[in-house]
């Protein structure tokens, strides 16, 4: 990543860098479950057996009772906006995300805003951080409905759902 | 000391290399097993305290992502980066306040994640020794080993005498990561060469593991238990950064040990200690523990290996359990240690109990070279 050098009048300093390599970020097998669901265009959320809480996407341990999630639910692809953020407008090459550049990918035109959500699906009681497509940033609001926006060919992969979009009927 | 304070649960995973669990589910576990173990629910917990790194964790302030797996949902809590041993010390003084009663102490690290030796260059001071490239905690062990073997005639067979002693003895800990019940001084000394003398079996293997334990004030671990582990005495104590500092003795691990010695009332540590648990991440920083923890003169370490002193049917067994060369999941190594003393005191080291252990010492370390030591010295009622 290009940093913009300062002078440093009063210090000296040397070259240096913070990257400490790859590591392995190990999963629990619900990640699995989650994804199989997903190729069926199902949410499969862990359902805790202590307070009856639903997560989507699913996690392992309920901190709240200190037991793991044995029960699972299958919940609704469509949802509710709880809150939503509204980017700067991308402009090619400036703004990257995991690396890329939304501009670059065709995510979002050069110019216009990037609309991260945090949306409820019925039936969960945890909110998922989506992209919210089709939408103009200044018609979202709290409260709208949304629907998943799949992936045509659906492969088992986080991927498969590209956000969530209005609700227009 | 105002109030007494025990160890009233404890649990441990089985460490090992590359464990099939996600970091959050193996914190879990280990917790869940202290709070059984000591007959509670995380509700009667007042303050979680945990030790690990964000550079091993792999994400920063990273006490957020597994406290909820550490029982620590709406509650008090703490981490302790480095040690293991840090997180009981904090936790120890918590209690200490009258404040909280309660206490869970957790550690873990994965080494399959990332390897700690890669992550230990950046231990290194930027301006100059990150410079070289070369150096990293193998590598400075090897610099602090070449000068005790120097300045006190040891040969590179006496401290493989240390790695038969401790492998042999994991071999009788269910818990360890490295069990070599058959290991011979020439395996020891043909196995891999790091930095001279540093060899793979001289050396902590790379461990994915945790162990989390129960504190509690006197008044509610007498509800609890019937066998408490007391905590006798406690020290804690860093040394300067590599340069101004003398490498061949473990000067802050003699702090913190008169220290623990004094707050224990303990004399002599010979006659007054029935088992000790040490964290040795190198063989040969056993026999500088031995020197820095007064049971033996200066440089006269390497008598104790050589007379079975220290071997589990000597007069003062060290590390019965294995030891750090036994596994190492790093931020964990202390508080194992500590577990591992518990459990002799409680007559619980099924294959590995030492006879008549009614005090105990366990000790932790981190750093380069044992930059920062904490002792605690344990007893039984």
């Amino acid at each position: 990543m290009p940093y913009i050098k300062e002078e440093r009048p009063e210090t000296l300093s040397v070259e240096g860098e913070w990257a400490y390599g790859a590591h392995v970020y190990k999963a629990n097998t619900l990640l699995d479950e989650f994804c199989e669901g997903l190729r069926e265009k199902k949410l499969i959320g862990a359902l805790c057996m202590g307070c009856g809480k639903v997560i989507v996407p699913p996690r392992a341990i309920c901190g709240r009772c200190h037991i793991r999630m044995e029960g699972r639910q299958v919940v609704s692809d469509r949802g509710t906006v709880v809150s939503y953020i509204v980017s700067p407008p991308m402009v090619k090459g400036k703004y990257k995300m995991l690396g890329m550049d939304p501009v670059e990918l065709g995510i979002v035109k050069e110019g216009e805003s990037l609309v991260p959500g945090h949306v409820r699906f019925d039936g969960s009681d945890s909110p998922y951080n989506l992209p919210i497509l089709n939408a103009r940033p200044e018609e979202v609001r709290v409260g709208m409905r949304v629907k998943v926006v799949w992936k045509e060919d659906l492969e088992g992969k986080l991927s498969d759902i590209e956000g969530v979009e209005p609700i227009r009927d | 000391m105002t109030r007494r304070v025990a160890i009233v649960g404890y649990a441990q995973s089985n460490h090992q290399y590359d464990m099939p669990l996600p970091r959050e589910d193996m914190v879990f576990e280990v917790v869940k097993g202290a709070l059984e173990d000591a007959g509670i629910t995380k509700k009667e917990v007042d303050t979680v305290v945990s030790a690990s790194t964000d550079f091993l964790d792999g994400r920063t302030i990273s006490g957020v992502f597994y406290g909820m797996a550490a029982g620590a949902y709406l509650k008090d809590e703490s981490k302790a980066e480095e040690d293991g041993t840090l997180a009981l010390y904090y936790a120890f003084m918590r209690i200490l306040t009258d404040i909280y009663d309660v206490a869970l102490v957790e550690a873990h690290t994965q080494g399959s994640c990332i390897n700690p030796h890669q992550v230990s260059f950046y231990m290194l001071d930027p301006l100059f020794d990150r410079q070289f490239n070369v150096l990293n905690d193998i590598a400075t062990a090897a610099l602090q080993a070449r000068m005790y073997m120097s300045k006190y005639d040891v040969a590179e067979e006496d401290i493989a005498m240390v790695a038969v002693k401790n492998l042999a003895n994991a071999a009788s800990n269910p818990h360890a990561h490295r069990r070599m019940l058959d290991v011979t001084p020439e395996e020891v000394l043909n196995s891999k060469l790091y930095y001279e003398p540093i060899r793979e079996l001289t050396m902590s293997p790379i461990s994915d593991g945790a162990c989390a334990l129960v504190l509690a004030s006197e008044e509610r671990a007498r509800e609890f238990t019937d066998s408490p582990v007391w905590i006798l005495g406690a020290g804690s104590c860093q040394d300067s950064y590599l340069r101004d500092r003398n490498l061949h003795r473990l000067e802050s691990l003699e702090k913190a040990a008169q220290r623990a010695y004094e707050m224990a009332g303990i004399k002599d540590p010979v006659s007054e200690l029935e088992v000790l648990e040490v964290s040795e991440k190198f063989a040969h920083e056993e026999m500088m523990i031995y020197e820095a923890l007064g049971l033996c003169r200066e440089g006269k370490g390497r008598v104790l290996i050589e007379d079975g002193i220290t071997s589990k049917y000597g007069e003062l067994p060290v590390n019965p359990s294995g030891g750090a060369l036994g596994a190492d999941p790093v931020c964990a190594t202390g508080l194992i240690r500590v577990i591992e003393a518990a459990k002799q005191i409680n007559g619980e080291a099924n294959g590995y109990q030492m006879p008549h252990a009614c005090r105990a010492l366990a000790h932790g370390q981190f750093g380069l070279c044992a930059q920062k030591n904490v002792v605690f010295v344990l007893g039984g009622e």
